[in-house]
Order: C-alpha cells, then sequence, then structure tokens
C-alpha cells in the first residue's frame, strides 16, 4: 500500500474505534438503563478538552492559545484524569435527572444543557481558546517510531486495545446483577423501586461511567488529530450517537459496534467517494438529510434496530421447560414490559 | 435609564417576535402532546419561501402572507403524514422527539442543500426610526410589534369566543374525552397544525426582517428562544406562551445591553433549565400538568 492510503485506512480504523467507544457509552446509559442524555456529546468534548490542557503544558505568552490549567502530564495521565473528569461532570449533570421529567422534557433539557455548553465555550476564550479551539495537542509514544506512518498504525493499536477495554467492562458491568438492576429501572422503574433498587444512585451511576467512556473517546480522537473546537462537538453529533445505536440495535452488545460503524463512518467515508458536485455544502448537507431519513425509517420498520437486544432464558429449576421472559426494550415501542412465566 | 429603555425597546422587537413563534409551538404541544422540534426549520423554510416570492419581484408583505401560508401547509402535511401515523404506531415519546428533530434536520439541510451556506437577505426598506419613550425602533420593528399585538388578540379571539377554539381547548386539555363529547378531533387537530403552521412561518419571516439576514440556521439557532419563553410561560398555554415572551424577549435583550453580549442566548437557556427543573410545568400549567410533563 502507498502510505497515503495506510495513512487513509490507518485514519479510518482509529475513528471507527471511537466512534464505538462512544456509541458503546451511549448504549449503557440509553439503551441498558433507559436514560435520554442528549447532552453526551459534551461529556465526548470534556474528555478531549481536559486531555488537552493535561498535555500541552503552560500557555506561553507569545502563544496563539490560551487555556485553563497547561500542565505536562505523561502518558497515560491526561487520558485518565480527562475520564475521571468528564465521569464526574456526568453526575453533576446526571443529578438533572432525579427530577422525574417526562421523557421529552428530559430530552429537551439536555439538549439546552448542551447547547449552553458550547455557548460559554466558544465565548470564553480563556476557558478553552474560545472559537478556535485548541490545537497543536502533543501526541503520546511519539518516540517509539520515527515514520509517520509508523505511528498512524500504533495509534490505531492503541485505539483498538481502549476499546476492547471499554467494551469487556462493559460486558461485565451488563451481565452482572447491576446491569440486571439498570434494565429493571429502564423497564419499570417504579417496581425497581419497590423491590429496594435505588433508581436516583444507578441512574447517577451510569452518568458517570457513561460521561467516563464518552470522555475516552474524546480523549482518543483529540491526541490524534491534535485540535478540537466548538464545531467538533455540536450537539448534531449526539443526534448521530443515537441514530447509530437506533441502527444497529439498543440494548444489545453488538449493536453500538454495527450501528457505529454503519451510521457514522460508513455513511461520512461513503460519501467520500462521491464525485464533487454541487456548493461545497452540498454532500455535507446530504449527510445530514440521508442520517435523518435513515433513522425515521428505523424508527418505523425495525425501531429494535438491526441486533436487537436478545431475549434472556433463565435456566428453571424442576422439570419445566426453560422461563423466557421478553425483554424487548420499551424505549422504542413504548410498551410496558410483563414478566410472564409460562 | 436611557440605554435600559433603548435595550427595552429591542427586547419588545425579540419578545413580539417570541411570541409569533411560542403561541405556535405551544398549541402544537398542546393540540398534539409532541414536542415539534421541527418547528424552528419551518421557520427557516417559510422565511425562504417568502425570499424566493420577494426575489421575484413580490412586496415584502405580500412575500410575508405568501411565506406563512407556506409554513402551514408545510406544518400540516408532516403532521399527517408522519407525526400522526407515528403517534398512532408508537407511544413512545422518546421515538416521537427523535422524528421531529430527524424532520428537522431534512428540512434544514435540504434547504442547506439547495440555497447552500451563503447569507440572504430581503429587499427591503426597514423605514425611517421612530422615537419612542426612549426606545429607538425602525417602522418595520413597530411593524413586528403590531403583527404579535395582533397574533396574540387574534388566537384569544378565536380561544375565547368561538366554537372551534373551544374545540381546540378541549382537545388540548383531554382528547379522548373530547371525542367521546361528539369533537371532530381529527378535524380540529389538522386546524390547529395549520394555524399554528402560518404563525411558524410568519415568525420565521419577521425574525429575518428585524436580524435583515437569512440562512438556513436561522430559524433553529432562534428556535430555542421559543422553547424556553413557552415553557417559561407553561407549555400548551397559549397566554402562557405570550408571558414567556415578553419574559424571555427583555431579559436576553436587557441582559445583552448591561452584561456580556455573546452570552445573550446562555441567560436564556439557563432560565428554562432552571424552570425545567424547579417549576416544569410553567407559570400557568393547566395544559401541562393534564399532560404529566413530571411526576
Amino acid at each position: 500500500m502507498s502510505s497515503a492510503w495506510q495513512y487513509y485506512v490507518a485514519t479510518l480504523i482509529v475513528y471507527s474505534f471511537v466512534y464505538i467507544i462512544a456509541a458503546a457509552g451511549l448504549n449503557l446509559q440509553f439503551g441498558v438503563a433507559g436514560v435520554y442524555n442528549f447532552a453526551y456529546i459534551v461529556f465526548q468534548a470534556a474528555g478531549a478538552y481536559f486531555t488537552a490542557v493535561f498535555s500541552l503544558g503552560r500557555p506561553t505568552s507569545s502563544g496563539l492559545q490560551t487555556y485553563i490549567l497547561g500542565l505536562h502530564l505523561p502518558f497515560p495521565l491526561p487520558l485518565l484524569g480527562s475520564a475521571v473528569i468528564a465521569g464526574l461532570l456526568g453526575v453533576g449533570i446526571g443529578a438533572v435527572t432525579i427530577r422525574r421529567l417526562r421523557a421529552d422534557y428530559l430530552a429537551i433539557a439536555m439538549l439546552v444543557i448542551s447547547l449552553i455548553a458550547t455557548n460559554v465555550v466558544t465565548d470564553t476564550t480563556s476557558l478553552f481558546n474560545g472559537a478556535t479551539g485548541i490545537s497543536l495537542v502533543p501526541q503520546p509514544f511519539t518516540s517509539l517510531t520515527s515514520s509517520a506512518t509508523g505511528y498512524d498504525w500504533i495509534y490505531a493499536a492503541y485505539a483498538g486495545f481502549v476499546c476492547a477495554l471499554v467494551l469487556l467492562a462493559l460486558r461485565v458491568i451488563i451481565r452482572s446483577p447491576l446491569g440486571r438492576s439498570l434494565r429493571a429501572v429502564r423497564e419499570n422503574e417504579h417496581a425497581a423501586a419497590a423491590l429496594g433498587k435505588n433508581v436516583a444512585g444507578l441512574r447517577l451511576f451510569v452518568f458517570g461511567v457513561g460521561g467516563a467512556i464518552a470522555g475516552v473517546s474524546g480523549s482518543i480522537l483529540v491526541s490524534f488529530t491534535q485540535a478540537w473546537a466548538p464545531s467538533s462537538w455540536l450537539y448534531g453529533e449526539t443526534f448521530v450517537l443515537f441514530t447509530a445505536l437506533i441502527v444497529g440495535g439498543v440494548g444489545s452488545n453488538l449493536g453500538p459496534i454495527l450501528g457505529a460503524l454503519l451510521v457514522p463512518v460508513v455513511l461520512a467515508e461513503g460519501s467520500r467517494y462521491l464525485p464533487q458536485f454541487g456548493s461545497p455544502t452540498l454532500v455535507p448537507s446530504l449527510e445530514w438529510i440521508a442520517i435523518g431519513v435513515i433513522l425515521i425509517a428505523f424508527l418505523w420498520f425495525r425501531p429494535h434496530g438491526v441486533v436487537p437486544e436478545p431475549k434472556r432464558r433463565f435456566p428453571q429449576q424442576g422439570q419445566r421447560p426453560a422461563v423466557t421472559v421478553p425483554e424487548l426494550s420499551g424505549l422504542l415501542d413504548g410498551s410496558v414490559v410483563r414478566e410472564e412465566a409460562r | 435609564m436611557q440605554t435600559l429603555a433603548l435595550y427595552a425597546g429591542f427586547g419588545l422587537v425579540t419578545a413580539s417576535i417570541l411570541c409569533i413563534g411560542a403561541i405556535g409551538f405551544t398549541m402544537q404541544f398542546g393540540i398534539s402532546n409532541l414536542f415539534n422540534l421541527a418547528f424552528g426549520a419551518t421557520m427557516t423554510a417559510a422565511a425562504y419561501m417568502t425570499y424566493l416570492c420577494n426575489a421575484a419581484g413580490l412586496d415584502i408583505w405580500v412575500a410575508l402572507l405568501l411565506g406563512s401560508v407556506g409554513g402551514a401547509v408545510l406544518s400540516y402535511i408532516v403532521n399527517r403524514g408522519l407525526y400522526s401515523p407515528f403517534r398512532r404506531r408508537t407511544p413512545s415519546l422518546f421515538a416521537m422527539i427523535m422524528v421531529t428533530l430527524g424532520v428537522g434536520l431534512i428540512i434544514q439541510y435540504g434547504i442547506e442543500a439547495i440555497w447552500g451556506a451563503t447569507d440572504l437577505s430581503y429587499t427591503m426598506s426597514t423605514g425611517r426610526s421612530l422615537h419612542l419613550a426612549g426606545m429607538v425602533l425602525t417602522t418595520v420593528q413597530a411593524i413586528v410589534i403590531a403583527i404579535a399585538v395582533g397574533a396574540a388578540v387574534t388566537v384569544h379571539s378565536l380561544l375565547r369566543y368561538t366554537r372551534v377554539g373551544k374545540a381546540m381547548r378541549a382537545v388540548a386539555v383531554n382528547e379522548r374525552l373530547a371525542r367521546n363529547c361528539g369533537i371532530p378531533v381529527r378535524l380540529v387537530v389538522d386546524g390547529a397544525w395549520l394555524l399554528s403552521g402560518a404563525l411558524a412561518g410568519v415568525a420565521g419571516v419577521v425574525l429575518v426582517m428585524d436580524v435583515q439576514v437569512l440562512n438556513s440556521n436561522s430559524g433553529s439557532d432562534f428556535f430555542i428562544l421559543i422553547v424556553a419563553a413557552a415553557v417559561l410561560g407553561g407549555i400548551g398555554s397559549p397566554y402562557g406562551a405570550m408571558l414567556g415572551s415578553l419574559v424571555i424577549g427583555l431579559v436576553a435583550e436587557v441582559s445583552a445591553g448591561f452584561l456580556n453580549p455573546e452570552f445573550k442566548d446562555v441567560t436564556s437557556f439557563v432560565i428554562l433549565v432552571v424552570v425545567l427543573l424547579l417549576r416544569p410545568t410553567g407559570v400557568i400549567g393547566s395544559v401541562a400538568s393534564a399532560k404529566e410533563v413530571a411526576r
């Protein structure tokens, strides 16, 4: 492969892993626990910004950018630190959900929080360099190789490693009794509360963990692209991730992976091969239109996605046949699922 | 004091545009129990239809009428063709909000695909400036205020003194009961969407007349202020929308004048979040309570 092609493929792989991590974190919040976090992209942004200010070092007086903190920490610390900060931010903003609003009201509240965050970061230059954004973010392990192409492949491997860790951790959470409690809260919060589940605490937990995962995705992205600005995290990006989940399959393990590959990666990258026609904004506009159409079509024809959440089976003692608990998420068809032991 | 009056004048203009839009938005929620996040994009679409008519040589005020008709037709089609079938198929509020967001994106980027990202403006004169109690307004801005007052009075008379208006209020509070009382709910809903779509159209056009710039984001950028006004006043209540618009419009412009102008929208957004958390039914909460916006 020529080096241009290698660069392209490696970049594509890094982006895919970033989207998979982000979609998996949103799946924990929305698919498993049923919280509508329309401010999800803010946590990715927090991860990216804090990774930047944790690794850039002090802003020089002659430098072109201003930002807070300006630490110069060695490699794993910016990633871990920004994940922790995004997680704490998640718990803070998640407190909004304790007030039990109707689903669409909560969605609006989160959407507006996302807009406020964009406005504040754009207009406060001292925070993260305002609308221009932060650039020249140093990359980790540049000392390993001197060739640019080699570095991209190393980075792709690193992104894949982190992605695997995140998916593994989520798999453990989702299969554990904790995951079962989260699904119970999703299906019927009153019943879950009646059984002694701490509904508010569980919601704050997914806000924290989901936020940290979003932060990790932002951290990996910013260390690769080396730049981050308010235009990288408009609220439309959250909508893209939700669409990815709905296409892939809400609540299933494979769903977010498939959705992340199908919606943001294939659609965005596929349009790159379209011949340039019309105005320069035409192709990006058509991409957005396509995302809207795909979302509406899936909600109508296949609301549970390509890979629906599996029905869970529990072995029964005695001679009776295994009990099937229909656990198709009521999030999208609005049905209240009743447990029927046949 | 003088500057306060000046900014209050701008605030009145913003409040007027908000008022026209917020009445339409809140009616859609009341009648169909749905947050139509495509409302901002509908405003933009109507503003572009007006632009087309205006560019074809029509007077701007005639073009405004045609734009509002366009907004009404577009809203009617979207509700009849998409929202209503979806609501019959799925009771999920989350699915509905995603659908309205999707429709908004399709309209907004459809416009951008056709016209690109360039800024346009109407061919019109803003008229001479009027000085009134310390406020300085252009003639067009004064007319915008008059249109808003006219819209508010019209909606008030419609809802209060006509059978159609009574039917609309009945459907908003309890659709099933209204149906059982023999009200033709489908017709009433269609009428409400036509009316609210027309209001969206007028709001979009007067917004562009006021700021004098039209692009594919015009309506959706302004839309969150409309949501703030409608929620503050009490979602579903037209009178609440009028009250909320006045508060949000004045707060936005006065805070822009005295604080940092860049935080103009942020103050209103913060008001919106605080209202959502502390009093989600808003000031006049009868419809919102009936629809159980918070448990």
